[in-house]
């Protein structure tokens, strides 16, 4: 769905590159996670497939179409939800929907439902002007849906919301992956990457350090650990003991048989651990 | 295209008609025309009142042929009305009473009525003959409709800027970015409200002040020369401010070139009318004083368009680069 080859960017006036040389591929279906700190080239990356940004060096191949050719049919097959709000503060939500689905030249979603599915239905007729910021992501999340992408960009989709209706997020775009959108994924939450991504890039200072499905990079790089916790006598204990190495296997063993366990956990390395120990920096 | 165009059209009408400011400007040309009718002279005002004492119906008729008549009782209130309004003079058996300020044109003239009452004569009894030129609209009122449509034409590129600040302000322009519209498009459907507003307003306003009858093709061709300038840089000061007020009082500033146009056209003599030639309001002017008057053929307008559209372009060549900049 996205094909990028050795892309470059480069601001004017600025002798850094931002995007330095990066190759990587977006299958259809795939939930793709973009992760990296503010300024790592995130954005640009974004931008550029998106077309907000031109295309200086390298090939970029999105929904089938060429960026260094960009056509706005391209826009039919995608969706784009930014991170910074963006609607008309002085149009009802209903209206704004309805007004961006005039722009398209494909079958569009019903502005209602969408509202319905991020909890604004009621709101419907009040001023975008009047709303909360968290409503506003809301909103733009939504119209970023109204042309029934097939590949769909969120930037930073949770930012900003409380966790109840972030939850409600996550799971529209669970579905929506289950109806085949391709999802490329802009965040430097990785617990949000964690739970939706099937793979996630690694990217800081403009370049890809790596490439991997969450699940890989945990057994890669996550300490294969049980911390356990027993009665000794009368007085509670803890331990935390390698699965791999013979002498806490026996250890293991010997609590098992001999002591009363209290609780025992496997301990998974998180994503922002594995960023730290792969870039060397952490993700704010 | 067209139906995303119009789209865009549709949005900005439906904002600005909720929004103070342009909701003002878009119904200024009624509101100008109002003023207009209520402020230019008719063509059949005159200026001369008189105050008649003791009414004979015969005099009265007589008079209200030729002048503003009052009627009063007593000498003494014709005294009290003469005094108390200017340029009115009284009428009695001995004579004439007037304050003594009057203009001499308007005692004679007073005085001329008064010797034709009496010795019977009536505007059937001159032997004059009247050719009519066909005016039938002060000068002053075609200048002012005139001025009107020009401002209207301005107050179209303020409507564009405030629809752009109000874009930039809710950061949407890269949202637009997203959609199938093409920047060409977009700028087209934002242009259509600096156009569709002034036309349509232009129009209500010749047929409010009495101008129905002009040629509206050829009014068509000048109001939408004349809106090119102040589409662009309606764009312009959209795109460079991020406030309103800002915007709208930058916009203002091409009232300058627009009064100066009209002063200069009007006052300066034939050989400093070229000092002129570079505001496309002076053709603009001059296009719609021919179109007013009917006075203008084809020709003419043609030629005052293709020169309001050439200054365009040049303007266009210069600011477009701003305008794409600031849509990026």
């Amino acid at each position: 769905m996205i094909t990028v080859k050795q892309l470059q960017h480069q601001y004017p006036g600025n002798a850094h590159y931002a995007v330095k040389d990066i190759s990587f591929e977006v299958q259809k279906g795939e939930v793709f996670g973009f992760l990296g700190p503010s300024g790592a080239g995130k954005s640009t990356t974004q931008g550029i497939l998106t077309g907000l940004l031109p295309l200086q060096q390298g090939e970029v191949t999105v929904a089938g179409f060429n960026i260094k050719h960009l056509k706005r049919q391209m826009f039919n097959a995608i969706g784009m939800s930014f991170e910074q709000s963006n609607v008309y503060s002085k149009m009802s939500a209903l209206e704004n929907l309805e007004f961006y689905a005039k722009l398209f030249d494909v079958p569009t979603k019903n502005p209602l439902e969408l509202l319905e599915m991020v909890g604004l239905l009621d709101k419907k007729n009040q001023k975008a002007g009047t709303f909360s910021k968290g409503m506003k992501h809301r909103l733009t999340f939504a119209r970023s849906m109204i042309n029934n992408p097939s590949l769909w960009f969120l930037d930073e989709p949770t930012t900003g919301l409380d966790p109840a209706i972030a939850a409600e997020i996550k799971e529209v775009i669970r579905l929506q992956n289950q109806k085949d959108v391709t999802i490329f994924l802009t965040t430097h939450n990785m617990q949000i990457a964690d739970e939706l991504c099937h793979r996630v890039a690694f990217i800081v200072d403009g370049e890809i350090k790596l490439i991997d499905s969450p699940k890989n990079l945990k057994l890669q790089y996550g300490q294969k650990i049980v911390e356990v916790e027993f009665l000794d006598g009368l007085q509670p204990k803890r331990e935390s003991l390698s699965t791999t190495l013979e002498k806490d296997i026996a250890r293991i063993k010997t609590i098992l048989d001999t002591k009363e366990i209290l609780t025992m956990h496997t301990k998974e390395a998180t994503l922002d651990e594995i960023f730290i120990a792969v870039t060397g920096r952490g993700l704010l | 295209m067209i139906k995303k165009i119009i789209a865009v059209f549709l949005r900005d009408l439906k904002v600005s008609l909720r929004d103070f400011i342009a909701l003002y400007i878009i119904l200024f040309p009624i509101l100008f025309a109002v003023a207009i009718n209520l402020f230019a002279p008719s063509i059949n005002d005159t200026t001369v009142s008189v105050v008649l004492l003791s009414p004979e119906s015969e005099q009265v008729t007589f008079f209200e042929q030729l002048a503003t008549v009052a009627v009063v009782d007593t000498i003494s209130d014709l005294n009290y009305r003469v005094l108390k309004r200017d340029h009115t003079i009284g009428i009695t058996k001995e004579g004439l009473v007037a304050q003594g300020d009057e203009p001499a044109f308007l005692v004679d003239y007073a005085k001329l009525l008064n010797v034709f009452y009496l010795n019977g004569a009536t505007i059937e009894s001159t032997k004059a003959e009247l050719t009519d030129i066909g005016r039938a609209i002060p000068p002053i009122k075609t200048m002012f409709v005139n001025g009107a449509t020009m401002l209207i034409a301005v107050l179209g590129g303020m409507l564009i800027a405030l629809n752009i600040v109000e874009e930039k302000a809710d950061n949407t322009i890269s949202a637009m970015h997203v959609t199938p519209i093409s920047r060409l498009g977009y700028i087209a459907g934002k242009s259509l409200i600096g156009m569709v507003v002034p036309i349509i307003g232009s129009i209500l306003m010749f047929y409010l002040t009495g101008f129905g009858h002009v040629d509206l093709f050829k009014m068509l061709l000048m109001l939408i020369t004349t809106a090119l300038i102040s589409l662009l840089v309606g764009f312009v000061e959209g795109l460079a401010n991020d406030d309103i007020m800002n915007a709208a009082g930058n916009m203002k500033l091409l009232f300058l070139p627009l009064l100066g146009a009209m002063a200069g056209a009007e006052l300066l003599a034939d050989k400093w009318q070229p000092l002129l030639y570079w505001i496309p309001f002076y053709w603009s002017y001059k296009g719609n004083q021919a179109i007013l008057t009917g006075t203008g053929s084809w020709g003419d307008v043609l030629l005052y368009a293709s020169i309001i559209f050439v200054i365009s372009a040049l303007v266009f060549v210069v600011l477009a680069p701003k305008v794409r900049k600031g849509l990026e």
